[in-house]
């Protein structure tokens, strides 16, 4: 098979012309010129003369204009130390031609090593391969059972002493070769073999091809040390195996085999080329060892990632074209990619999203093409084929590769130019940028996700502590069921359980974080955690503030909800559905405070941390309450006429209790300020009694929106209701005092009067008895008066 | 009208023991919190409304629990109060939890505190399963009792107790909330095995303590013949009976019998006009303004026909209502 010897006329008529050329040159052999020479085998790594012969079947290839998978290249191509020898041989030229012509490379795409070999036989007509059918006679043609030996013509014996070649003999076995110990290369090609055999007693065999064959298992190769080339295309070998011995081997081609696992050669130190196309490996791996190995062509497999590449220091050439090379691996590295960068971010680091090199996953940050990006490191590798990989659909995949490879200098079996190099640079540079960018989105929303856990979290802390107090006031029985209401714990719904100790520490780093969220989306703002009800101070652009519709307050106690009513109404005027989820609405009383909003058309409340909705009556509360905002959905469910009907059947008494039974003061009191000027007006139509209830003071009070028996139903927030009560108990003291003063006044009043009552008719007996004494001597009585008349003057 | 042992108590004694002094103080109280609104119509005005209002029961209303529960009266007129508004939800056949009813509570009395809604509702389910739905009518009882008679209750558990654990329960003082508390819980575990206390022993106890008592106690005629008719019995047992008596619901006045519990017609009247408003609310603006005229001049009219109240209650509760306008005119003066 080797070209040299395959091409004796050729090389003899011209020999200088030849080694011009270097295409036929398999293996570097300046002994063409010397026939007489023993034929010598010399492989020279550093010219990779090998090369020179398997890039002629490259050659072909690209001439035929078809990428076929057993390709060997070599920089020579680069080099231009190679080209067609136009002038030197022709009938090489013609030789591709006819091969053009024959589409015999489209039957063996992958055949690689033994291309010299099919090149050798359509150069026939001047090459002595075909004779040797001719020249070669077997002992026993007729039997195929019994190993069959070869009989070669003496003169052909002494011709190629070294090397034999049965190809296409139809042979099943191997045949026993007699007295060519010294045979250095032997050629089984288009064979039926099915066990390698008969072979051990050939201790010099350097070159043994047996492409295409039906072999089943590497075997019987133990004794022959000095093979370098083994050629195993196309059989049916599964493993690899029983390659122990061959420590010099520098070419193992298996490719077309049914492999499914790379291993048993990491003693191949001195192996340069391993060709396994088209077989079933799914991953790359037991690479290690293979110090020399410079070229590997892993194409048609269903190699899904790889690893160990990185550690072939001589790597130039690695061909991985249609296998099965996607992003995937990228996507399971992302999650901690993020908790990485989180944690990092977290202690003030977020303006270096740039990973530092010290990362472990520093390389799956660097882009979506890390499963090939690993392949960065490895410095040596020059050339790489990556076409038919799902990566190759990617839109930035060549750029990212040339940008992350610069040492690469062909990519997908086409030179790079400097230019590609510059786009590919820049247009990583900016697909990098890109990537930053949504990797920060990513961050913010796992910021998000981490404070709305936070929050969560202290939330949790919150209401428990709620419990605990509310507990001590409480027997345990009901301090038990308080806990359970408050450890309640909330569960954030997370994928991501895995990461937990990521996250963990993660969160302890953002303990720091804030311990509200404000954010709106669409047409709905979302409020998270107390604090976040500061942000209605804010100023909202006018625009902003008009297309929110939906409000969502989540963590937050209800109180300090109705504390901003108020500002709600007016910031956001547009805001017609509420939604409350943990915001701990516990009485049916709170709805109350509700009804301040200017209109409300929708109302959510979620029963996690709002028990309330456990009850059967709050809807209809709510119905009833808030009927004049007309509820559409409560929910998520339909109002119907039906419900509010029934509403007003549970509680229509008690607005009509609260309007009518309330003395007319309180009625007032309870009123807020803003209504009670309406009613004040009402009330003053209803003391003139006229007939006609003057139309106005209605149309006043529809204004209000609401019926005063339902306004009444208020609703105080516990700080306000202790405030007022502080108020209430101030001025109960002081009227206690001034009552107690005033009863002690009237008692001793009241005692005196009992008392003078008492004395009275004794008095009054007293005074007419004075009297009458006086008045008994008529005569002496009006002398005395005139006396005192007399006396006046 | 006026009790002839009026005059065998000094003047403030007398006015403390019936409650006047309260009514006094809570008047000043509301005139000082509103004062703008009412000297817009005039002070005078305003003691009448009120002292009418606390003689129609109708001053409960949205009031703190500290008053609610300052006085007897104050208490039926609360426990009324429940019983018209709530009726409905009765009537619908709802069965509620202990704290769907607390909610309700607050309704009408924002601070009302669990713990009184907690202990009527044990002495519904017998001390057990909290969480159980209860009717309206089973819990509306066994609140009254819990509420009504709250401090007297928390002397028969200590009692309870204490005839429980052998001791002699006369030398017990009437115990503090807290300390009746605490006792009263460990109560059913330990009485399960002699499932009780006997009925006529207990009787006794709770005799002198009623005799004792400056709180109400339901009359010991009543309690007698609840007791009589058992020879043993548990405290919620005896808690149970005392809710289902007939009698002592009687005595209190603040709610009819148990067979017309859900029986109000002019509420259903009212009731029945605010639902043609509400399913006319969308076609004519017009009549559901009335309504609410209607329901206005309503006052005026309920006001002259208080609802359900029966006699025996009417003439306690007009003792009390003349005491405090005599003073109020005094004060006024």
């Amino acid at each position: 098979m080797v070209p040299s010897k395959c091409r004796p006329g050729g090389a003899r008529a011209g020999p200088s012309s030849v080694n011009n050329c270097g295409l036929q040159l398999v293996i570097q052999t300046s002994s063409v010129a010397e026939r007489n020479k023993p034929f010598e085998f010399r492989i020279n790594k550093d010219q990779s003369s090998f090369h020179n012969r398997l890039l002629q079947h490259d050659l072909e290839k690209n001439y035929s204009g078809k990428q076929g998978d057993g390709r060997f290249l070599t920089p020579l191509v680069r080099n231009k130390q190679v080209y067609v020898p136009v002038a030197a041989n022709l009938a090489d030229l013609s030789g591709l031609e006819l091969k053009q012509g024959s589409g015999y490379q489209s039957a063996f795409g992958d055949s690689s090593v033994h291309t010299p070999t099919k090149f050798r036989t359509r150069q026939g007509c001047h090459s002595a391969g075909p004779s040797v059918s001719d020249n070669i006679h077997f002992g026993s043609n007729s039997s195929v059972t019994a190993f069959p030996i070869p009989h070669r013509v003496a003169d052909e014996k002494i011709l190629n002493s070294d090397r034999l070649t049965l190809e296409r003999q139809k042979l099943t076995v191997c045949p026993v070769i007699d007295g060519d110990e010294h045979l250095r290369l032997l050629n089984f090609q288009h064979n039926f073999i099915t066990r390698i055999q008969n072979i051990s007693n050939l201790q010099h065999l350097v070159f043994l091809d047996l492409y295409d064959n039906q072999i089943e298992e590497i075997s019987g190769l133990s004794t022959l040390r000095s093979l370098r080339v083994l050629l195993l295309g196309k059989n049916r070998i599964k493993k690899i195996s029983n390659l122990e011995n061959l420590k010099n081997l520098d070419v193992l081609d298996l490719h077309g085999n049914q492999i499914a696992k790379i291993e048993n050669i990491n003693h191949l130190g001195e192996l340069r080329v391993l060709n396994l196309a088209r077989n079933l490996l799914s991953y790359i791996e037991n690479l290690n060892g293979l110090d020399s190995l410079t070229e590997l062509n892993l194409r048609h497999n269903q190699i899904t990632s790889m690893k160990d590449v990185d550690t072939l220091p001589c790597l130039q050439h690695l061909f991985l074209s249609f296998n099965n090379i996607s992003r995937s691996i990228y996507h399971c590295f992302q999650l901690i990619i993020i908790y990485i960068n989180l944690l990092s971010w977290a202690f003030g680091h977020l303006s270096q999203p740039e990973p530092s090199p010290k990362l472990p996953f520093h390389r799956h940050l660097s882009g979506d093409f890390d499963n090939i990006l690993c392949l960065a490191d490895s410095s040596s590798l020059s050339d790489i084929t990556l076409d038919g990989n799902p990566i190759a659909q990617e839109t930035c995949y060549k750029n990212t590769i040339l940008h992350h490879m610069m040492q690469l200098r062909q990519l997908d079996m086409k030179r790079i130019t400097e230019e590609e190099r510059r786009m590919a640079s820049v247009a990583a540079r900016k697909e990098e940028e890109k990537k930053r960018e949504s990797h920060k989105q990513m961050l913010l929303k796992e910021k998000k996700r981490l404070t709305i856990g936070n929050i969560a979290h202290q939330w949790e802390i919150q209401q428990n502590r709620v419990a605990l107090i509310t507990s001590s006031d409480q027997d345990k029985k009901d301090s038990d069921s308080c806990q359970i209401n408050g450890s309640a714990a909330y569960v954030f719904p997370e994928e991501t359980r895995s990461l937990d100790t990521i996250l963990s520490d993660a969160v302890q780093g953002l303990s720091v974080l804030d311990s509200h969220l404000v954010e709106v989306e669409g047409d709905t703002l979302y409020l998270y955690g107390s604090g976040a009800l500061e942000s209605l101070d804010r100023n909202w652009s006018v625009q902003t503030a008009g297309t929110v519709t939906t409000v969502s307050f989540m963590f937050i106690e209800f109180d300090e909800i109705v504390q901003v009513l108020p500002k709600l109404k007016n910031r956001f005027p547009n805001s017609a559905h509420l939604k409350f989820k943990e915001t701990n609405i516990l009485m049916l009383q709170q709805f109350n405070a509700l009804a301040q909003l200017r209109r409300i058309e929708q109302l959510t409340v979620d029963p996690q941390g709002n028990p309330v909705v456990h009850f059967t009556l709050w809807k209809y509360y709510v119905l009833f309450r808030l009927n004049h905002f007309n509820l559409q959905k409560i929910n998520g469910s339909e109002v119907t006429q039906n419900d509010t009907i029934m509403a007003e059947r549970l509680f229509g008494i008690l607005a009509f209790v609260a309007s009518s039974e309330l003395p007319q003061y309180r009625l007032l009191s309870l009123l807020g300020e803003s209504r009670k000027k309406q009613f004040c007006y009402l009330l003053e139509a209803k003391g003139k009694k006229s007939g006609i209830v003057s139309e106005e003071s209605n149309d006043s009070r529809r204004v209000g929106g609401e019926n005063a028996n339902r306004a009444v139903l208020n609703y105080t927030t516990k700080d306000f209701q202790t405030e007022k009560f502080e108020e209430v108990k101030e001025r109960k003291n002081f009227c206690q005092t001034y009552i107690q003063d005033l009863v002690k006044e009237a008692a001793d009043i009241n005692m005196k009067n009992e008392s003078l009552q008492k004395l009275w008719p004794q008095m009054f007996i007293e005074l007419v008895r004075d009297a009458v004494i006086e008045i008994r001597n008529k005569n002496s009585y009006m002398k005395l008066c005139l006396q005192r008349i007399t006396d006046q003057k | 009208m006026l009790s002839p042992d009026r005059l065998s108590l000094p003047g403030p004694e007398y006015l403390a023991q019936r409650h006047v002094l309260t009514y006094m103080e809570d008047a000043v109280s509301q005139l000082l919190e509103n004062r703008e609104d009412i000297s817009q119509y005039g002070i005078a005005r305003f003691f009448t409304e009120y002292f009418n209002s606390v003689h129609q029961g109708t001053h409960v209303l949205f009031r703190e629990f500290s008053f609610i529960q300052a006085t007897p009266h104050n208490r039926a007129s609360f426990l009324q109060t429940f019983w018209k508004c709530f009726r409905t939800v009765g009537k619908n056949g709802d069965l509620l939890t202990a704290k769907e009813y607390h909610c309700l509570l607050q309704l009408l009395c924002p601070d009302f505190p669990m713990e009184l809604t907690q202990k009527a509702a044990r002495i519904v389910l017998m001390d057990d399963a909290m969480d159980c739905l209860m009717s309206f009518s089973d819990f509306l009882f066994a609140f009254q009792i819990q509420f009504y008679y709250s401090e007297f209750l928390e002397s028969v558990a200590a009692i309870y107790q204490d005839l429980l654990t052998g001791k002699n329960p006369n030398t017990v003082i009437v115990p503090t909330s807290s300390s009746g508390q605490h006792r009263f819980r460990q109560a059913p575990s330990e009485c399960s095995p002699l499932d009780g206390v006997e009925a006529s022993l207990f009787y006794q106890c709770l005799e002198s303590l009623c005799d004792r008592s400056k709180y109400s106690c339901p009359p010991s005629a009543l309690v007698k013949e609840v007791l009589s008719s058992v020879q043993r019995l548990t405290f919620y047992g005896f808690l149970m009976a005392l809710a289902k008596h007939h009698g002592i619901n009687r005595t209190l006045g603040a709610l009819p019998d148990k067979g017309d519990l859900l029986l109000d017609p002019p509420m259903d009247q009212e009731l029945e006009k605010l639902l043609s408003q509400v399913s006319g609310l969308s076609i004519s603006t017009p009549s559901s303004s009335s309504g609410d005229i209607t329901n206005l001049s309503a006052r005026n009219s309920s006001r002259m026909t208080s609802p359900w109240k029966p006699l025996h209650h009417r003439q306690k509760v007009d003792i009390e209502g003349d005491g405090s306008t005599d003073e109020t005119d005094s004060s006024e003066n």
